[in-house]
């Protein structure tokens, strides 16, 4: 099905556009503003390392301000947002295409209404209340994310699909396209830039709501961020929001960064 | 798919029918009209008149209610509408190219789709932008927002052509272009068609353009029904009833002497040699330009060049070619 659509950089005439001279400056201008974010996120860990360092921990805060500690803290964030996030994509992305059939259409206001109603409900309240259903743990923090970050992909990929020109369209049927065709060459092509930028959303929301689930058990620089609560320790709670504003931002550069590369060329 | 080793082939409806739900009256209504090949027939109307529903029902992007439609003599309704659209150019005022491909890939899509080998397809699409007057090496590779509307849509027939499809189906192609771009699109059409000659219905609410464009023009009304159906100089000369008159407007002389080239009229013999000093036109220009030129320096005459040789072409020519014209004389080309 894929394998026929009629993109790609096996195409008919795969060249740049314009010359070597302007393929150059873009390449530096895409250097330039891809290469900020991550020298940022580098001096504000780099800062933060010193800081820690000069001071005189005692042994609670010791016993997680210590690398082992974090690494564990860190790689269980990270799984909580890429399983989240993964599981998202594989849901989100058919149904939209499903609910943006014209067949489906009258679907989409409600999809839109859920979705604000979605972004509207405390993240934390929706944890508690699965959790007094459903006992806790991983599954369960994963549950309440991926119900999260479900929406925001879904809109876009209705959204995106919808805003492509119905005369494209009608030109790719007009010339005998397939109905799989026009939507894998045409429409789903086109709403890549918007399906992105959706996906991007949801993966530095869920971030912030993985926080979150350390109070169903899940781990995760939520832990971290607690126990510094808790216990009175700063340099532990700055330590945790730290790690996770710099995951946060890591993720959002690397959407950006998605972005740019996925774009259809030719797309203004 | 369709045989077509000489230009185009021809297109018969058949009480063809449109009926959408929940209306009391057809949107198109047993319309019945045979295209000869390789003739360019324009479908004029005001709007919701059924035009563009008649025209897509040939290839299908509207489904019949009933009737028929045969292009070469192959039954339509039988075919599979993805198959016979692709035999079947079709070119949209919003001309449609896929801003994500190259106008390359944008030409190649119908070939790509009826399984051409690579080589081919390049050489195809060097030879459809040589046809339509692009230059292929600097317009190849580019993407369809670098280029203006005229040569967009230049790009958009070039694309209808690709796979040599006998017929085609064009909905206001030049519609949506100024009217410089357009009466310039307009005329390399023409020079393609003549030489192209493929069966082509075009839409449009343009009189003057299916005036200009077409060898036959169906009027039509309300319902897609046949108001009349013949050759430009005829409906000018002749018009059936009130309701095609009121659509050809005032000034049907003048329109009609736009259909009558300067070669045309011209007297066998060539006629005595014009005074020095007169007006010049080519005699490739229309009557109403050479009209034009009189009136604007004042003569009642004018030379009529072409090459070395020079000819006098007087007010009364004129008017002599105007009584003759719409009954029996055909235009040009036509």
């Amino acid at each position: 099905m894929v394998a026929d659509t009629l993109t790609g950089t096996d195409g008919i005439a795969a060249a740049g556009v314009g010359g070597a001279g302007t393929a150059r400056r873009g390449r530096t201008r895409f250097l330039l503003r891809h290469l900020g974010t991550p020298a940022a996120i580098a001096a504000v860990l780099g800062v933060l390392y010193l800081w820690v360092h000069g001071l005189r921990l005692d042994s609670i805060e010791r016993r997680t301000l210590n690398y082992t500690y974090m690494h564990d803290r860190v790689i269980e964030h990270l799984k909580l947002t890429v399983v989240a996030t993964v599981i998202v994509i594989v849901i989100a992305i058919p149904l939209g295409v499903i609910i943006s059939r014209p067949r489906a259409r009258w679907v989409s206001p409600v999809v839109l209404a859920l979705s604000n109603l979605g972004q509207a409900i405390p993240s934390l309240g929706l944890l508690v209340l699965l959790t007094i259903k459903f006992g806790i743990g991983f599954k369960i923090a994963m549950f309440g994310l991926v119900v999260y970050a479900v929406l925001p992909v879904l809109r876009n990929t209705m959204v995106g699909i919808q805003q492509v020109d119905p005369t494209l369209v009608e030109a790719a049927r007009g010339m005998g396209m397939t109905r799989m065709q026009v939507l894998f060459s045409v429409e789903l092509r086109l709403a890549v830039p918007v399906i992105l930028a959706g996906l991007r959303t949801a993966l530095v929301l869920t971030v912030g709501v993985a926080t979150l689930a350390t109070f169903v058990n899940a781990g995760g620089l939520g832990d971290m961020i607690v126990n510094g609560i808790k216990l009175s320790r700063h340099p532990v709670l700055i330590t945790g929001s730290v790690l996770t504003c710099c995951i946060a931002f890591l993720v959002d550069w690397l959407g950006n960064l998605a972005e740019d590369v996925l774009r259809p060329r030719g797309l203004s | 798919m369709f045989d077509n080793s000489d230009g185009g082939v021809g297109i018969e409806l058949r009480e063809l029918t449109k009926r959408y739900p929940g209306q009391s009256a057809p949107a198109v209504d047993a319309i019945s009209l045979d295209v000869a090949a390789g003739e360019l027939v324009v479908f004029v109307g005001p709007s919701g008149c059924g035009k563009t529903t008649t025209m897509k029902m040939i290839n299908r992007l509207i489904e019949p209610t009933s009737g028929e439609v045969r292009i070469g003599g192959e039954d339509v309704l039988r075919m599979r509408p993805d198959d016979l659209r692709r035999h079947v150019g079709y070119v949209i005022q919003q001309i449609g190219l896929f801003p994500h491909l190259t106008i390359a890939q944008n030409i190649g899509v119908v070939p790509k789709l009826l399984g051409w080998s690579k080589t081919r397809i390049t050489d195809r699409i060097d030879e459809l932008l040589g046809l339509v007057g692009l230059d292929a090496a600097q317009f190849r590779s580019r993407y369809p927002r670098q280029l203006s509307g005229g040569q967009q849509q230049r790009v958009g027939v070039a694309r209808a052509l690709a796979a040599d499809p006998p017929v085609m189906l064009m909905d206001e192609p030049f519609g949506a272009t100024d009217p410089i771009t357009r009466e310039h699109l307009q005329n390399e059409f023409l020079r393609l068609q003549r030489e192209l000659r493929k069966t082509i219905i075009f839409v449009t609410h343009d009189f003057e353009e299916a005036i200009r464009l077409g060898d036959r023009i169906v009027v039509l009304r309300e319902g897609s029904h046949i108001a009349q159906y013949d050759r430009p100089a005829r409906i000018l000369g002749a018009p059936a009833d009130d309701y095609v008159a009121g659509f050809i407007g005032t000034a049907s002389t003048l329109k009609r002497l736009a259909l009558i080239t300067v070669e045309d009229v011209f007297p066998a013999d060539g006629g005595p040699p014009p005074a020095a000093g007169l007006p010049e036109v080519d005699t490739a220009a229309t009557l109403r330009e050479a009209l034009d030129a009189m009136v604007a320096n004042g003569t009642e005459e004018v030379a009529a060049v072409s090459g070395d040789i020079r000819h006098r072409l007087t007010y009364h020519d004129v008017c002599q070619a105007i009584q003759t014209n719409g009954r029996e004389v055909e235009p040009s080309g036509g």
